[in-house]
């Protein structure tokens, strides 16, 4: 019983993109739309097997992802004990708040130019770009999911003998992290688009390298696949990992919040 | 110990009075270290400049009429395009929000397009209308769209149904429930929803000035890149940040608030 109505939504939820496909498969080749505009879903699907077939493709994805990883790596090392030690202090954080929202307004694109001179064309400059995307923002979410846990709570802890460790451990970390999951999850949306935004400028292989190239020659079949790849990616990334952590997270720990 | 305490507590009170010395004060140490980094040249001078380089700079191209130029060409994008996102966004997302219908063959789409991301049209886009304005019209309208719809439908869905059929028995056609109930009730929401897709406007004004752009503050870093100098990348930087900084916590901020406080009693 459940299986079948978990089927028949996926059905609902399939459904439009199938009448969509339909469309593009009927009207662009109906109309007799110029393959420079537009392409035919037949040459999208074309390019999609012949890019997976030597290659390429999963080349580009593999670059951009690791990417991605490599840059929220280095920055979530580097947030969240930054965020809970300015958080731990209320005096401390309040000073600091208007410097890691400028911060973070800033965080991303804006860096492209400087991060390529910084670093060259190439990988330094691009994971620079994420990692500035989520830096900035994780820590500052951190910082306000610390200071947003009660004081008596950790009063509390305190007053039952809580050594440093286990404060930190036990109430900082915990109060703080579905602020911190949700910091995760904006941030890595600004660096995914800093992702594109700064392969199309400075790098030879990636996704967003693939796009732009694919311009240079008016190849529109293998632009409208970037596209689409990013945006399943994206997809996938987003509501099969992100948004369940933040959920799990925000039941596990949210009440903690506003106790 | 006393001393300092005093001082901290002068602060506070004059952070009490005026808030934007709340602001202001903390980028102080910011700047005192920058300026310290570059006088005694840990990183060459080419490739980090001191405050006063940008200081210059700024004056110089306020000077020369190509800042006010730029400043002025970035926010009437921005603007125009919040505008068109908003006038097309918020019928849609009434739609979405009170037809199950429409629900189940938009919102599936809605949640892939919006995944596809503003930059990545950007290829396809300058194929389209070429290097131009419509080019990065589209690119914020496209921004700016989702997360509007996306929190209209929120919205209008978490109006009560008791308020509807309360309208509806005090004899109201269905033209007043969507002025009188839905669109206020979804009010704070769509504002919200505003606020975080200029947000992600104002980012894709900047990429899409990088690579398409003619002017504006993104292309003049670009540029400013292509020629080296960094002064002017970072004063781009410095002018991106506080005009957002501008715009969020003094016009966008507020109007959240102050929705929030008139109509948000709707919202559960």
């Amino acid at each position: 019983m459940l299986r079948l109505r978990s089927l028949s939504a996926a059905a609902t939820f399939g459904a439009p993109f199938v009448v969509l496909l339909t469309l593009w498969a009927v009207l662009v080749p109906y109309f007799e739309v110029n393959p420079r505009l537009f392409p035919p879903l037949l040459a999208v699907v074309q390019a999609g097997l012949e890019s997976i077939g030597d290659g390429t493709l999963l080349q580009h994805i593999g670059a951009s992802l690791l990417r991605v990883l490599v840059g929220t790596a280095i920055a979530l090392v580097l947030a969240i004990p930054l965020g809970i030690a300015m958080g731990v202090s209320p005096l401390v954080s309040t000073f600091l708040t208007p410097l890691f929202r400028f911060f973070s307004v800033l965080a991303g694109i804006a860096w492209i130019p400087i991060a390529t001179l910084w670093f060259g064309y190439g990988f330094g400059a691009i994971t620079f770009v994420i990692f500035n995307a989520v830096f900035f923002i994780v820590t500052y979410n951190t910082l306000l999911g610390v200071s947003t846990i009660p004081r008596p709570v950790r009063n509390a802890a305190a007053s039952l003998g809580a050594g440093p460790w286990a404060m930190l451990t036990e109430v900082l970390l915990p109060g703080a992290l579905p602020n911190i999951v949700t910091g995760i999850r904006t941030g890595l949306g600004f660096a995914w688009r800093g992702l594109i935004a700064a392969e199309m400028i400075a790098t030879n292989v990636g996704l967003g390298y693939m796009l732009f190239v694919a311009r240079d020659f008016y190849k529109t079949e293998v632009i409208v696949l970037g596209m689409i790849v990013i945006g399943v990616l994206w997809l996938l990334l987003d509501r099969l990992i992100l948004a369940p952590l933040e959920r799990r997270t925000i039941e596990r720990w949210g009440m903690v919040q506003r106790a | 110990m006393t001393a300092l305490l005093h001082l901290w507590g002068g602060y506070v009170r004059l952070t009490a009075r005026w808030p934007v010395i709340a602001t202001l004060v903390p980028f102080m140490p910011v700047l005192a270290l920058w300026w310290f980094v570059t006088a005694i040249e840990v990183f060459p001078r080419v490739f980090l400049p001191g405050p006063a380089d940008v200081a210059r700079s700024f004056a110089a191209l306020m000077y020369k009429g190509i800042l006010p130029d730029y400043l002025q060409d970035s926010v009437v994008r921005l603007a125009v395009g919040a505008f068109w996102g908003t006038v097309l966004g918020i019928p849609l997302g009434l739609l979405i929000g009170l037809s199950q219908r429409a629900h189940t063959a938009l919102w599936p789409l809605l949640l892939f397009f919006q995944a596809i991301g503003d930059i990545a049209w950007l290829a396809i886009l300058v194929i389209w209308f070429g290097y131009g304005l419509v080019t990065m019209t589209f690119v914020i309208v496209y921004t700016v769209i989702f997360p509007v719809v996306l929190n209209t439908v929120l919205g209008v869905r978490s109006i009560p149904v008791n308020m509807h059929r309360a309208a509806l028995s005090l004899g109201a056609s269905r033209l007043r429930i969507v002025w009188e109930v839905v669109l206020p009730g979804a009010l704070p929401n769509i504002i919200t929803g505003l606020r975080n897709g200029l947000g992600y406007g104002w980012r894709a004004l900047i990429a899409a000035e990088i690579i398409v752009g003619t002017s504006g503050i993104g292309f003049m870093m670009f540029d400013a890149r292509r020629a080296g100098s960094v002064v002017e990348i970072l004063l781009g930087m410095i002018i991106l940040g506080i005009l957002w900084y501008i715009v969020d916590n003094w016009i966008l901020a507020p109007i959240e608030r102050a929705t929030g406080q008139r109509w948000g009693l709707v919202t559960r």
